[in-house]
């Protein structure tokens, strides 16, 4: 297991952050949510700059872990483009990215891109995208599919970690901004920092924080060492993050006040723009309910099992 | 971990396996038998150089790295801590004095530690100091070259059992509290002192009262600077809030709820099931999270908020499983319960150890530094660096 990107990665993730920063930093999703159509060109170059394209996530642990270090800085920034979806592109078909959806209700953040897309069951089942509708506030759209094959279950964990990275690095910047928040507003005569009160709801958000960034660790060694036990890890990854989205969110928003739900603050546009993030393919509920399933008697592999 | 790590940890269950009897659950109950399972399962690892793993070998280790020494904690604290009380003295009473001892400490206590032949007890909190542990009124004056200590401690472990003490006292008037502290090194067999037991939920010899009547104590039994011990305290918190793998127990036991159950375990509510599954993914962060504070450690980088975030994770984790645990053996028959904790079956067993690790849990976020303690120091580090 890893418990630290390699030293490269984490420069990456740096150099990405610079580059979001300097092409607007939170204007970019300011500008994709007036124009969707705007998307590609708004962040794609930016992405094909950075030698996202290049990044060969699927064999080489070397570029996963940059991709998962892009994945958290296009979060840091609320990047308004699917990086994750388009860094777990399978290598047999020919399209620009993948997106893991629900069998029922197939929908992913693409609204407003035109490239070609592939989805991919839980169970492994594959489609292209034919069709798409914006159908939501985030770039949601609902997809139509010309099924292609089952053989997509190899590409499952991988396009279920990636995002989770992307979620981390939203969490990253919703706690930054928050610390900050509480340590300049003042109440009563004092920091918001001050309070006790304050200080325990930032530590509980923390500890949730820290502990999906462990596991985000963890789930991208798993897939990358191809084991078996992947797909386990990557939901219990994402019920971790959804989990600690939730808890994060909540506390950043009530340290916030009011202020946190105005467009004049970074807060409003990350918690909204998190949403697809954690009920696309699978909410909490069914999150819990499919690692549940897979699951059966045996559990998690870990010191015991 | 590496190959290394995996064997250690066969090994370790081999031993327990062969050495430690059915039914066990800790060597702190009623029975004298399951002390006597845990001094011999001591000497057992003494003998093959696991008890100390990690202690350099000058002071009678085995020089292991910090990860193998992991495993060790792991599974001992998984099984019921056969080692009994010597987990203390391995992973704090022994570290410090390596620290701060001066020769002839060293010599005197490390070697008894190394073979499994000592208990410590911790002298910290008293009645007005608990959280607030340098408000202590225990206090040591001199007398001639030596020192005298009056005073009580309480929630002290295993102390009925205890040879030596691990003792902080006020010694001074320092313009903050923290100053004006001495560690001293206490034996426990001095007419001077008493232990009063304190019935609990926790075990019969969990929680002690101990009162200091004029005790007389030499210069030689001073540990570090005199006035100085709250570094000292602090560096055995750190040791102390990584010392114990929690985690290794509630996964252990969740992992084995399903087998246990058998045929019942698809009948349970399946949103009982997926509580299961959640307490899994959360043993897994809890144990990520101890393995990034052992890293820092090991690299010398460790500051006290880095330990604090994952004990807050970790303790929350002990209470949370056992909650879920508790619900999932109540789909067990039921027993006579005057038979635990040693049933005839593994069913009978699997119950008192859940039981068991329920009770011990609800001290979990309290003991070794609350909870409370561990979110100051984490929103401290969060606010300075921000």
């Amino acid at each position: 297991m890893i418990l630290d990107l390699s030293a490269e990665a984490n420069e990456y993730g740096r150099e990405a952050l610079r580059a979001f920063e300097a092409a607007g930093g939170d204007q970019l999703v300011q500008r994709a949510e007036a124009k969707p159509d705007t998307r590609e060109t708004l962040v794609g170059t930016i992405l094909a700059g950075l030698g996202a394209w290049e990044l060969d996530a699927r064999t080489d642990t070397e570029a996963a872990e940059a991709a998962a270090a892009l994945c958290r800085s296009a979060g840091y920034w609320a990047l308004p483009y699917p990086v994750a979806e388009r860094l777990a592109r399978p290598t047999d078909l020919e399209v620009d990215g993948l997106i893991v959806i629900a069998a029922t209700v197939p929908e992913g953040t693409i609204a407003g891109l035109e490239n070609d897309w592939a989805t991919v069951t839980l169970d492994g089942d594959r489609s292209r995208v034919v069709g798409r509708l914006a159908i939501g506030r985030a770039f949601e759209a609902a997809l139509q599919l010309q099924a292609v094959d089952g053989n997509g279950a190899k590409d499952v964990a991988l396009g279920l970690v990636l995002p989770c990275w992307t979620l981390l690095g939203m969490l990253d910047r919703a706690m930054k901004l928050t610390t900050e928040h509480v340590r300049l507003r003042k109440q009563f005569g004092q920091p918001l920092s001050a309070f006790q009160g304050v200080q325990f709801q930032l530590t509980d958000a923390e500890v949730e924080r820290s502990g999906l960034e462990m596991l985000a660790k963890y789930a991208l060694w798993s897939v990358g060492t191809a084991s078996s036990d992947a797909l386990h890890d990557a939901l219990a990854l994402r019920l971790a993050a959804i989990e600690a989205a939730e808890t994060v969110f909540r506390v950043c928003h009530q340290l916030h006040g009011a202020i946190g739900f105005c467009d004049e603050t970074t807060l409003s546009w990350l918690s909204r723009y998190s949403q697809p993030l954690r009920r696309l393919p699978l909410g909490l509920s069914a999150t819990r309910d499919e690692l549940t399933r897979r699951l059966g008697w045996r559990g998690l592999t870990g010191l015991f099992s | 971990m590496g190959e290394n790590a995996a064997l250690l940890r066969r090994e370790l269950r081999e031993l327990v396996k062969t050495h430690v009897p059915d039914g066990f659950l800790g060597a702190f109950t009623d029975d004298p038998a399951d002390l006597e399972t845990a001094q011999r399962f001591c000497r057992v690892l003494a003998e093959r150089g696991l008890l100390c793993l990690s202690w350099p070998k000058e002071f009678g280790g085995g020089g292991a790295s910090i990860w193998e020494q992991t495993v060790v904690r792991e599974e001992m604290w998984a099984y019921h801590e056969p080692r009994g009380a010597q987990y203390m003295g391995v992973n704090w009473v022994g570290p410090t004095l390596m620290r701060y001892g001066t020769p002839e400490q060293q010599r005197k206590h490390l070697p008894l530690i190394a073979r499994g032949e000592v208990i410590w007890c911790q002298g910290f909190s008293e009645p007005e100091a608990g959280s607030d542990l340098a408000s202590l009124r225990t206090a040591a004056r001199r007398d001639g070259a030596g020192w005298r200590i009056s005073g009580q401690k309480i929630w002290t472990s295993y102390a009925t059992m205890a040879q030596w003490c691990f003792l902080l006292a006020r010694t001074s008037k320092g313009e903050k509290k923290q100053h004006g502290l001495t560690i001293f090194l206490v034996p426990m067999d001095d007419a001077a002192i008493q232990v009063r037991p304190i019935r609990a939920m926790l075990g019969p010899h969990h929680l002690n009262e101990v009162f200091f009547d004029d005790l007389k104590v030499t210069e030689a039994d001073v540990l570090g600077q005199v006035d100085n011990g709250w570094s000292i305290v602090r560096d055995v918190l750190s040791f102390e809030r990584v010392g114990i793998a929690r985690y290794a127990r509630c996964e252990r036991l969740l992992a084995a709820a399903p087998s246990v159950l058998g045929e019942r375990w698809d009948e349970l509510p399946a949103e009982l099931r997926g509580r299961w599954a959640r307490m899994l993914t959360h043993c897994r962060r809890a144990r990520l999270l101890a393995y990034r504070v052992v890293s820092l450690q090991s690299t010398g980088r460790i500051k006290p908020a880095d330990a604090a975030g994952y004990r807050i994770a970790v303790t929350k984790l002990d209470q949370d499983s056992a909650e879920v645990l508790m619900e999932i053996t109540a789909a067990l028959p039921r027993i006579n319960t005057a038979a635990l904790p040693r049933g005839d079956t593994a069913t009978d067993y699997f119950r008192a150890e859940v039981e068991d690790h329920w009770r011990y849990s609800q001290a979990s976020t309290v003991a070794s530094g609350s909870i409370e303690m561990q979110r100051i120091l984490l929103s401290r580090a969060m606010l300075a660096a921000s």
